[in-house]
């Protein structure tokens, strides 16, 4: 039931798809339009001394993330897993996504986000571009998009980038807080996620291989560049700026935070799969579930965390960004987030007080 | 074969999951005058909360019943006859059983305090949907709001209602909160919380009447104390009992104690007719009975009678005791026996500074029998295992960091837990030596 009063109709009505979550959407929408479609924003920019539209997007996704990171602190001050990541999320922003990148600029240096990589950042391993780079910049986009992202994904699980690091996560997580439960929950949704994520997935891959190719062959075979070029903005026009920004962030107060990184994000496709055979899990424990419902509920990605819980059954799903909001939310302490190995370290203690024979493996 | 399953709380909907997953071909029926579909009646604070919207409270997708080819029927059962082996429903309609199963929960606990009847609005209980609409009702019409009954449910009344910015006065008959499961230490961490949120707790209060305005509404609470509480809504939670009061009226009543009285394998005195959840008595073996209240015994046993009623041997013994819950933000987690302790038993308590935060262990004869922990997380199966492998206290403290579960980042420190540990040993060590 809702709360009496104006304030609480009104935080009652924009968290839940009211009239003011529309508007508010539809004003997040027309932001992203203008900023990816028009110059109006470029004029706003010069007008406060900024040199771009997009100098002036990074300062307001800083601002966003930074306020946003404030409230989850506060509001999940008890616990610290909470406000460590949260901490980080907004230092990341910060440095990595925001004041590093200019000033690089600032010394003359290529305008380069540490904190991005391929596929979510198609350039970094577009030959044209990449190769035009310092050769240090060259091998931190080879070596962290191919080594160290599933790596990282492999020993915590996909985590470690979509909640820790990524500016998009980082914003859902963030200024994103007030819409987290809107995720559709349904199987269907569950089924579609899994098409259209992969489907992104294996055209970006297509794409960076048509990259390569035409690279290396495309002065001889200039209908296959046209091609490729061709391909490379369409891809940018929908996957980068339709789907990351107006669709992704636009729709925040309507679909939840997560619509780009669940339905869409080939960064998030790629981890995920690599997820399902590293070592992060989420621990449930047993018998212990009131089935309740409120990790579901609060799941950003719209698993059904509670069908696991309820079934006493530890698991990994692919789109786990591993936030660890079921854990918090869970009244009764059933969940949490883990990178067992391949015997629990606990079991394993077992053993030694037991003398017990091998504990069983767990995954 | 037609199954009948009467309740489509967590027992029935286990038993009949249980059912179809063995007999692809049955036909099964679940009746419920509570609801279409199985919700989750521990979650009905949430919804109150505005956390979670009704639908939320299923656990299970709305289609899952088709496919399951689960026949759900909607309305409340009068009538049983094993005779002619049918039920009827307060509609008239009759439905015909091969096998019934009984799990009709409970109800709340009411007490014929003078002026109650008179008080026809602003009365409520919480334990079903309908209690939560009327709780929903009057909430928006209420500044002050008397809750009375010092168990779990209650604190989730008074969780809600302040939430709504009521001022609640929470009276307990006890001289300290929920004795029967915390010892006074607990009880007295938890009073503290619940006083933080702006909560008046009044302990050793017990009604004794209560006063009811022309219009009919709910006024004031008077107690033994000699005091009056004037409030618009009063929350009585003061225990339930088993659904079992309609069943004395049937044509052919199934032997009734306390709740329906089943053997070890659920089933009642009718034949072909079983019974589990919150509404079964068990025997124990020292001639007394036991009804199991909680959640996870009523889907434990409505799995297991599923399995009765599909022909398996099932000797049911309650297990281990263990229980978990919330006091506002104070998590509880419980194991074995923790109160009601003979004289010798050992009970160690530690309080971890600067937070609402603490555990208890209880040692008899050389061996941990029980756990009470509040504010940190502890996965409740080491518990388990350690007392079935009859550990020493000094065993279970070295090794309790085995069972924390608390976030990453944010467990307890064990460390002062310790040294308490083995200061409070120094000193048994040196009274006995004494
Ligand atoms: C507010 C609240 C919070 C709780 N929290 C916890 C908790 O945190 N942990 C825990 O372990 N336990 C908790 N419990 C207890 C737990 O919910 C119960 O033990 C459990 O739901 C019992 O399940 P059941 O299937 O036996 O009965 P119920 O869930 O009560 O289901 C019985 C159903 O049968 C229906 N019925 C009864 N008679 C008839 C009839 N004649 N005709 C048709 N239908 C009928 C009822 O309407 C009801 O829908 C809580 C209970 C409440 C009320
Ligand atoms: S929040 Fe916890 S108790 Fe509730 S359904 Fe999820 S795991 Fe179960």
């Amino acid at each position: 039931m809702t709360r009496s009063g104006a304030r609480h109709w009104l935080l009652h009505d924009v968290k839940n798809r009211g009239v003011t979550a529309w508007l508010l959407g539809g004003l997040f929408t027309a932001f992203y339009l203008a900023l990816y479609f028009t110059d109006w924003l470029t004029l706003v920019a010069r007008g406060i001394g900024l040199d771009n539209k997009w100098t002036l997007y990074g300062a307001l996704y800083t601002l966003a993330v930074t306020a946003g990171g404030a409230y989850v602190i506060r509001k999940y001050r008890h616990n610290r897993y909470q406000v460590v990541r949260t901490l980080v999320v907004i230092f990341v922003q910060a440095t990595f996504a925001f004041s590093i990148p200019h000033l690089l600029k600032f010394f003359q240096q290529p305008e380069y986000y540490f904190s991005y990589f391929w596929p979510l950042k198609m350039d970094y391993l577009t030959p044209s571009y990449i190769f035009s780079l310092p050769l240090p910049f060259v091998l931190y986009s080879f070596l962290g998009a191919v080594l160290l992202a599933p790596l990282l994904a492999v020993l915590f699980g996909k985590r470690w980038y979509c909640s820790w690091v990524c500016g998009c996560g980082g914003l859902a997580n963030t200024f994103g807080e007030p819409w987290r439960h809107l995720s559709d929950r349904s199987s269907l949704a569950w089924r579609i996620e899994k098409v259209t994520i992969h489907t992104v997935l294996g055209v970006s891959l297509l794409l960076t291989a048509l990259l390569f190719v035409s690279w290396g062959a495309g002065k001889s075979h200039p209908e296959l560049a046209r091609f490729t070029a061709g391909f490379q903005s369409f891809y940018a026009l929908v996957v980068s700026s339709l789907l990351a920004g107006v669709v992704g962030v636009g729709l925040y107060p309507i679909g939840g935070t997560r619509i780009w990184c669940r339905f869409f994000c080939p960064m998030a496709a790629l981890l995920g799969l690599v997820q399902k055979f590293g070592r992060y899990r989420i621990r449930v424990k047993e018998n212990m579930c009131i089935s309740c419902g409120l990790c579901s509920k609060y799941c950003e990605m719209g698993i059904d965390v509670r069908s696991y819980a309820q079934a006493n059954q530890s698991f990994t799903r692919a789109s786990c960004v591993g936030c660890g909001l079921c854990a918090e939310v869970c009244p009764r302490g059933v969940l949490r987030l883990e990178n067992a190995r391949a015997v629990d370290p606990q079991e394993a203690m077992l053993v030694q007080i037991q003398g017990a024979p091998a504990a069983r493996p767990l995954i | 074969m037609h199954y009948v399953i009467i309740g489509n709380g967590v027992a029935g909907i286990s038993a009949a999951f249980q059912i179809r997953q063995r007999e692809r071909a049955a036909r099964i029926t679940v009746v419920s005058g509570e609801s279409d579909y199985f919700f989750s009646r521990t979650a009905l604070m949430y919804a109150y909360l505005d956390r979670m919207n009704l639908r939320d409270l299923e656990p299970y997708e709305r289609t899952v019943y088709d496919r399951q080819r689960i026949e759900r029927v909607r309305g409340w059962v009068r009538d049983l006859d094993a005779g002619r082996r049918a039920i009827r429903l307060d509609d008239g309609r009759e439905i015909g059983y091969g096998r019934l199963l009984l799990a009709v929960g409970s109800v709340p606990h009411r007490l014929p305090w003078p002026g109650l009847e008179s008080a026809r609005e602003g009365v409520v209980h919480f334990v079903s949907l309908q209690d939560l609409a009327a709780c929903e009702r009057w909430t928006p019409s209420t500044r002050r709001a008397v809750v009375v009954g010092g168990g779990l449910i209650g604190v989730e009344l008074v969780e809600c209602l302040v939430h709504h910015g009521v001022e609640v006065d929470f009276l307990v008959r006890e001289s300290w909160y929920w004795p029967m499961a915390l010892a006074r230490e607990e009880g007295d961490l938890i009073a503290e919380h619940l006083r933080g949120h702006g909560v008046r707790l009044h302990l050793d209060h017990e009604v004794e009447s209560v006063v009811a305005s022309a219009g009919g509404r709910i006024a004031a609470v008077r107690t033994s104390q000699g005091r009056e509480f004037p409030c618009e809504m009063l929350g009585i939670c003061i225990g339930v009992r088993p659904a079992v009061d309609w069943l004395a009226a049937v044509r052919t009543p199934p032997a009734l104690g306390r709740g329906i009285r089943v053997d070890s394998s659920f089933r009642t005195s009718l034949p072909d007719v079983w019974a589990a959840g919150d509404c079964a008595e068990f025997p124990l073996p020292d001639g007394g009975a036991k009804v199991e209240q909680i959640w996870y015994a009523a889907k434990r046993q409505g799995e297991l009678a599923g399995r009765a009623m599909l022909g398996d041997r099932v000797a049911y013994q309650p297990p281990l005791f263990y229980n978990s819950a919330k006091f506002f933000d104070v998590e509880y987690t419980t194991v074995g026996e923790v109160t009601r302790l003979p004289g010798d038993a050992v009970s160690f308590f530690h309080r971890f500074p600067g937070r609402a935060a603490s555990l208890r262990l209880i040692e008899q004869d050389g061996r941990v029998t029980g756990f009470n922990m509040l504010g940190s997380r502890w996965d409740h199966t080491w518990f388990e295992r350690w007392i079935h492998e009859r550990r020493s206290m000094d065993e279970v403290m070295e090794h309790l960091h085995l069972a924390q579960f608390d976030v990453e980042f944010g467990r307890v420190r064990l460390d002062e837990a310790r040294a308490a540990y083995r200061a409070f040993r120094g000193a048994a060590r040196r009274q006995e030596r004494a």
